[in-house]
């Protein structure tokens, strides 16, 4: 590929992206951690829901997933439904949440669960592993980001340029416009991922077919490959228990940066209405992952399975339609990266920073925007551009611990006994048991790292809280008046 | 109230947890196993179709949900 459309299309992706987040400001002071950190709590319907899905769409839409296609085949589809379930709980809790944030003040997922469990320390320690995970995930997000631009310009713009370039991009509106700048530029990308992936798709369709329906695809690989319709999917590892095991796992792992997105929502309705249409969005999946499965008969050679698409799209498509999909493809991973790199330094300054040096709100507000910084150049820009081959792991070690945070959420919703002694026993031994399944003993008899851990976590967190002195009795009462407007059950009896 | 539970109130909210358990259970095992076959609906595989109409019923429930919640004055 030889034009260097593909690298101006892309390029110009950036400069509006760019654009878009410096204006997202619009004058306002962003000194405060309500503005920069919630954007005021002032997001309408469409801008929470394009910033959801754009968040939750990320670069493993446009690369992972069509490789998942051509590697194991239908298989990818766990991550439609689990998506689609994540809006059920936006919708339960997203309102919830909000209404804490609105009359307790809190910004971060961390300072709710230092507010329920009237505890600093266990708030410290799920901000700062949590943000482990998170970190991760943007560096994840930004090699990937780096590798398009090095495809788009043909090897011009090395991986370590690349990410430079990309984090500089992200630090300019991050640091201007905080969440008003992702509200905003998740809102573009959301509306170019969705535009893309179709115009690739169908176009990829009608260059492997010479129609545009599906069906052409799936009549060749059923006639071919049936092996990839059905689990445990064309590699064999997919089973019935990994399948269902990950989708609870993954429907339970509430990641901060979406708590921030509920929390920025203008009103509890403005959630319930963004999380009902949320699942819509995910045909975005569709066409990216016919292209994967097209991989199959067309690219039967190919060493990395996550580069079928690009590969397909530079063997076939227009030169327009490439830079459009690395221009897609970055805005996915952006729109992913972003939030998470806000996140990390919101609730490292507000629950870590602020309570250990006993800062002001406005001293820890603009320390929460200057922190971006180093987190972007010192931490994720060296790991992105190591490349440790132990970044996977670190990952889904960080997403498994997501998960091992349930039962502070079961107890700031459903169970007012849970104490923070039986939520921090429920967390360690969760997390110990999910890392040993994750790293020495992967996955044992198929079921997910996470599920075994919540396993353990569970009984031990009831055990533990019925054991310890709960959490003071305004305080329960202040949460569950929000959790429990009606009033609480017990064994079919209603007590308001 | 330390020895109580969270639970719905009405039997609009018991059906609305139902609703949602059964769209979980859908998309699980053992449900997912009986649409686990090599066969083609409207050019799609099973599973692929079987997944949106989990996608679109979650799209139903939360609309009869907010029907329920908007209509109780609720938040």
């Amino acid at each position: 590929m030889n034009s260097a459309w593909p690298l101006v299309i892309t390029l110009l992706y950036v400069a509006t992206a760019m654009l878009i987040g410096l204006r997202a400001r619009a004058g306002r002071s962003m000194n405060n951690l309500e503005e920069w950190g919630v954007a005021g709590r002032s997001m309408g319907p469409v801008t929470l829901y394009l910033l959801i899905a754009a968040g939750s769409v990320s670069a493993y839409t446009f690369m992972g997933a069509p490789g998942w296609a051509y590697s194991k085949g239908v298989a990818v589809f766990y991550v439609a439904v689990y998506l689609a379930y994540l809006a059920l709980v936006a919708w339960y809790f997203g309102p919830k949440v909000w209404q804490f944030g609105e009359q307790f003040g809190h910004v971060t997922q961390a300072s709710a669960i230092a507010d329920r469990y009237q505890s600093p320390a266990l708030g410290a320690l799920s901000a700062l592993v949590m943000a482990v995970g998170s970190v991760a995930y943007a560096v994840l997000q930004t090699i990937g980001s780096a590798y398009i631009l090095f495809v788009m310009s043909g090897g011009q713009i090395p991986v370590w340029l690349g990410v430079l370039l990309v984090l500089a991009c992200i630090a300019v509106y991050l640091y201007a416009s905080g969440q008003r700048a992702i509200g905003r530029t998740n809102a573009f990308q959301g509306v170019l991922m969705l535009v893309v992936a179709w115009a690739v798709g169908l176009w990829a369709i009608h260059s492997a077919t010479g129609g545009l329906s599906f069906a052409g695809v799936f009549e060749r690989i059923a006639a071919e490959h049936p092996e990839f319709l059905t689990l445990p999917g064309a590699g064999g590892d997919m089973s019935f228990s990994f399948w269902t095991t990950s989708i609870i796992v993954s429907m339970f792992s509430f990641m901060p940066p979406v708590w921030t997105q509920w929390m920025s929502a203008s009103s509890a309705r403005t959630i319930r209405r963004s999380a009902t249409w949320l699942p819509t969005y995910y045909v975005v999946i569709l066409p990216m992952v016919v292209v994967g499965f097209i991989g199959i008969f067309s690219l039967p050679e190919l060493v990395r399975a996550d580069t079928v698409v690009l590969e397909y799209a530079m063997q076939h498509l227009p030169v327009v339609l490439v830079g459009l999909l690395g221009a897609g493809t970055l805005a996915a991973s952006m729109s992913s990266s972003e939030p998470f790199i806000h996140s990390i330094s919101l609730s490292v300054s507000k629950d870590v920073l602020q309570p250990l040096l006993k800062l002001s709100e406005g001293v820890t507000a603009k320390l929460a925007r200057l922190l971006i910084l180093p987190i972007m150049f010192l931490v994720i820009a060296p790991l992105a551009i190591a490349e440790p081959g132990s970044l996977v792991m670190i990952l889904l070690v960080g997403l498994g611990f997501a998960s091992q945070v349930l039962p502070a959420f079961i107890g700031m919703f459903f169970w007012p006994r849970a104490s923070r002694l039986g939520v921090m026993a429920g967390i360690l031994g969760g997390f110990v048991v999910t890392v040993a399944f994750t790293t020495l003993w992967r996955h044992p008899l198929g079921i997910h790292a996470g599920f075994w851990g919540l396993m353990v976590n569970l009984p031990l967190f009831v055990l533990v809280s019925l054991a310890t002195p709960a959490t003071r009795d305004e305080v329960v009462e202040r949460f569950f008046r929000i959790a429990a407007p009606r009033g609480l059950t017990r064994v079919g009896k209603r007590v308001s | 109230m330390r020895r109580f539970l969270v639970l719905p109130t009405s039997r609009a909210g018991w059906g609305l947890l139902i609703a949602f358990l059964t769209l979980v259970l859908a998309g699980s095992w053992p449900v997912i196993s009986w649409v686990n076959r090599a066969t083609l609906v409207m050019g799609l595989p099973l599973l692929v179709v079987w997944s949106y109409v989990i996608i679109f019923a979650c799209v139903a429930v939360m609309l009869i949900g907010n029907r329920m919640v908007e209509r109780d004055d609720h938040e």
